[in-house]
């Protein structure tokens, strides 16, 4: 990374014809199947590791249509029983003027993972695709989307807490719908996908463009 | 690529890689999109059974949908839910709305045409709270329904109110017609034997409006206790029924006080059971629910027409027809009639009556003209049709129909057109009224108010004779002179004295003699009987209650004078006159020679003793065997006269038995009476005292002789 700014062009360990461990950075002789120093799989670099993420990727776009047109919750109050989809449960924070849980419960579960998948997506696409973008800013993306990620499942977190702490009969009583499941299922392969994604790929595309 | 660049020197750049042809697209593909492709199956199946489970949409038509909201109210069949209302819309003419429902496709597969829906919501009537699970969870549509395999109907019209007979229900509907259906309440039990097994409908009115129907079911296995004997009567609750047997109340189970209700009972057995939608009537009361089967019994009523010339207020159509205590028939129409009679309109009250020839002992299928020739031979022996009261508390009357031989002759009129009139007189009811009213102003003329003015005076005289000075000085001076009593009897000579009097005794055969020659024990006997007879007569008096409250007055005016003479007697005087002997009495005793009485006393029987020693030293023992001989008759006359003693006393508790027995009679509260009866007790006690005395005598004679 030192080296990023040089106007020369520098040796990649894929150039020098070794396997750069992932974990740690210790290049490898190729055939070593481990990395000597961090013990993590060694594995080359291949088009072929795209297909995951989309796979991936494609799982938790199509379980997010039922996480979004299901209900999440299932509250039943003193007979009354009400049940929430994601979209639904925002407006009516809104309807009670709970703003700020609104705009919380939105972006979390709306935005961030929808910001998701096209990131994912573009990122996914750029490997063989020329782009504006700068390897190194696509590089900030992933590293953003994989630290994101995990916070996705605040939704699912909050559901389970509730249905499992809401139990009072005929009072009130919270049930997770077949949207948590959904959600909770979406988030994971979204992940899955993230991890899936060799950000090397990235380095290796904009090997051969000039930089910026 | 790793085997191509086994051999590179670590300096110099490696040698490219020269890639192996591209495998084909699918042998390419990773195993990893068998993740997409699973989900995507399942999120498809999702979509698919939520689908599925949408349910059939129906619709139901109602008058107003109170409490019912799109997506929140229920369909309940048995109470399991089976379906949700999904948009509440109105008709096009806005005449009702539409609710639109999805239900179970398996319980939508059986919905026949006449499935009913109604709204349940809490309600609070006479017969207690329903719906209240629907307070906090909403109101919600119950379905009921026979369910009919292939019937799929989708568009119902839903009831206003809770149905009370569901389809599917076993049991029996039956019609109940009645003439007003004041106590109807819609949900009312059907009772029967105290048990509820039914309900009626709301009570609607006939088409004519001459009456009130309700329908009313009876559910299995009780309807097969309805047969065409059956009779229906309302039931309030409680009943208050004042009778020749009393006060009757009977009370029923709360609810049917809150509700009413109605009870059957089937009254005659072997009837033919009936078939849904008979038409019953219902009665008033069991009375006469019970009374119509045998009034409707009569095979083959002869009918009679009676024409009356008092008030039959109290007779109705249905009222018995009496014959010598036996009900022979009933009043079967009663009304008013304008009669042209010697050229004046009249107003008749006739009533027909209907006599049933089985109750008179004709056979139940006489002719007519038999039962009718049977009462033309009976009004030429006097036979006559008059009102009688039911019994002396009730105001209604029952027609009786009495033979009196000294009736003006008459004979059963054979009309044209309408049954025969038998002949009727006047009744003789009692007039109650006028009677009381008598009594009331007797009781008003009795001379109360001077009575407590003269026992007013009564009492203030005898207050102000206790607070003489002189009646509380008599008691000291009564203290006074039994203390010289004491004295008196104590002293030695005094209780000397009875041994002395012992030979007095003999003075008594003399006495004895007298009485039995004299026949005073019979005399007594007679004088009794006439005490006897008079207290007879008393007691005839007695009997007669009226006259005695008429001789009530004049014994009062006696109470009266008795209590003004009472009053005007010098009370004082006496008891100054009394305070004045009893002082002389004192004085008379305090006497030294009263003292010396004893002594002289016991002097002259030491004289007479003296003068029996010198008899006996005179050898006179003869005279004493004459005179013991003489003594033992006088005993035997006793034993004779003591012998009518028992009988005598026999008598006299007899007469005081009459006499108390004629006294209680004029009632136990008035003092007069306690009065006499306390001097009655002490008359007798005297007897018993008498006849103590006379088996005393009859045990032991000498005893009469020789003291005890």
């Amino acid at each position: 990374m030192e080296n990023a700014g040089s106007p020369s062009p520098i040796l990649t360990a894929r150039d020098a014809g070794l396997v750069g461990c992932t974990q740690c950075g210790k290049v490898h002789l190729p055939g070593v199947v481990e990395c000597t120093r961090c013990g993590a799989a060694l594995h080359r670099r291949a088009i072929s590791d795209l297909q995951k993420v989309w796979a991936w990727l494609i799982a938790g776009l199509v379980v997010y249509i039922p996480a979004n047109l299901y209900p999440m919750l299932s509250t039943a109050s003193l007979g009354h029983t009400t049940e929430n989809t994601i979209l639904g449960g925002v407006i009516e924070l809104m309807n009670h003027g709970s703003y700020g849980v609104a705009v919380i419960v939105f972006v979390a579960s709306i935005v961030i993972p929808v910001a998701k998948f096209i990131a994912i997506g573009f990122l996914a696409l750029t490997v063989t695709r020329r782009v504006k973008m700068s390897a190194h800013r696509r590089h900030i993306l992933f590293e953003v989307v994989e630290f994101i990620g995990r916070w996705s499942m605040i939704d699912v977190f909050v559901v389970a807490i509730l249905s499992s702490l809401v139990r009072l009969d005929f009072a009130a009583t919270i049930t997770p719908g077949i949207a948590a499941v959904s959600f909770a299922l979406s988030v994971a392969f979204t992940m899955i996908a993230a991890l899936s994604f060799d950000e090397r790929l990235i380095w290796d595309a904009s090997e051969n463009e000039p930089r910026d | 690529m790793s085997q191509e660049t086994e051999n590179t020197p670590p300096n110099g750049p490696s040698d490219m890689v020269i890639s192996p042809p591209k495998r084909s697209f699918w042998r390419n593909l990773s195993y990893v999109w068998l993740v997409p492709f699973a989900a995507l199956v399942v999120t498809l199946f999702i979509a698919w059974q939520s689908w599925a489970e949408r349910g059939q949409r129906i619709e139901i038509l109602f008058e107003n949908a109170a409490g019912i909201t799109a997506d929140e109210t229920t369909l309940r069949y048995r109470d399991v839910e089976i379906g949700i209302v999904e948009d509440v819309t109105f008709a096009p003419d806005l005449a009702s709305v539409v609710v639109g429902a999805r239900i179970d496709r398996t319980v939508a597969a059986s919905l026949p045409e006449d499935a009913r829906f109604w709204i349940v919501q809490p309600e609070v009537s006479a017969s207690g709270i329903t719906g209240l699970s629907t307070v906090l969870s909403g109101a919600y549509i119950q379905a009921a329904f026979d369910p009919a395999p292939e019937a799929k109907a989708t568009r119902f019209t839903g009831l206003e109110e809770t149905p009370l007979i569901l389809p599917g229900m076993r049991g029996t509907k039956v019609t109940l017609r009645t003439e007003s259906g004041t106590q109807l309440i819609p949900g009312a039990p059907i009772f029967h034997q105290g048990i509820e097994v039914g309900k009626i409908e709301t009570p609607r009115l006939m088409d004519g409006g001459e009456g009130v129907i309700v329908d009313a079911f009876i559910n299995a296995p009780y309807d097969l206790r309805l047969t065409n004997a059956t009779r229906f009567w309302q039931v309030s609750g409680f009943s208050v029924n004042i009778g020749p047997s009393g006060l009757n109340l009977s009370v029923g189970s709360i609810a049917s006080l809150l509700r009413g209700g109605i009870a059957f009972d089937t009254v005659v057995s072997g009837s033919e059971p009936v078939r849904t939608g008979q038409i019953f009537d219902l009665y008033d009361d069991e009375d006469s629910a019970r009374a119509s089967v045998f009034r409707e019994d009569i095979e083959n009523p002869v009918d009679l027409t009676v024409e009356f010339d008092e008030s039959v207020s109290g007779l109705t159509a249905g009222s018995s027809v009496v014959y010598k205590g036996v009900k022979i028939g009933t009043v079967s129409f009663l009304g008013a009639f304008i009669e042209e009679r010697n050229d004046t309109q009249e107003v008749v009250l006739r009533s027909v009556i209907s006599i049933d020839p089985q109750r008179l002992g004709l056979k139940a299928d006489a002719p007519a003209a038999e039962v009718i020739a049977f009462f033309s031979n009976a009004v030429k022996n006097g036979l006559r049709a008059r009102l009688a009261t039911q019994s002396i508390f009730s105001r209604s009357l029952v027609v009786e129909l009495v033979e009196l031989p000294d009736a003006a002759p008459d004979t059963l009129g054979i009309f044209a057109e309408t049954a025969p009139l038998l002949p009727s007189v006047a009744s003789d009811l009692p007039d109650v009224g006028a009677t009381a009213e008598g009594l009331l102003q007797r009781v008003n003329d009795l001379p109360v108010e001077e009575l407590l003015d003269q026992t007013i005076a009564t009492l203030a005289a005898v207050e102000s004779l206790a607070g003489d000075e002189n009646l509380r000085a008599a008691p000291d001076a009564f203290v006074a002179l039994l203390d010289d009593a004491r004295g008196l009897i104590g002293s030695p000579e005094t209780q000397a004295l009875p041994a002395e009097l012992n030979t007095a005794v003999s003075e008594l055969r003399a006495v004895a003699e007298q009485l039995r020659q004299a026949d005073a024990v019979n005399r007594l006997v007679a004088a009794l009987d006439a005490a006897e007879e008079a207290a007879t007569s008393v007691t005839d008096v007695a009997a007669n209650i009226d006259t005695a409250t008429e001789a009530l007055p004049a014994l009062i005016e006696d109470l009266q004078a008795l209590t003004q003479k009472a009053n005007a007697l010098e009370v004082e005087q006496f008891l100054a006159a009394a305070s004045a002997f009893l002082e002389g009495a004192d004085r008379l005793i305090d006497t030294p020679d009263m003292r010396a009485l004893p002594a002289s006393l016991t002097g002259a029987l030491d004289e007479a003793r003296e003068a029996l020693a010198e008899l006996r030293e005179g050898g006179l023992i003869e005279n004493t065997n004459a005179t013991l001989a003489s003594a033992r008759e006088a005993a035997s006359a006793v034993e004779d006269a003591t012998a009518n003693l028992p009988e005598l006393s026999r008598r006299i508790e007899a007469l005081v038995a009459e006499a108390e027995r004629t006294l209680s009679e004029y009632g136990a509260q008035s003092s007069f009476n306690r009065e006499t009866i306390s001097s009655l007790r002490e008359v007798r006690a005297a007897a018993e005292a008498l006849s103590k005395l006379a088996r005393a005598i009859e045990r032991n004679p000498n005893s009469l002789l020789f003291g005890r």
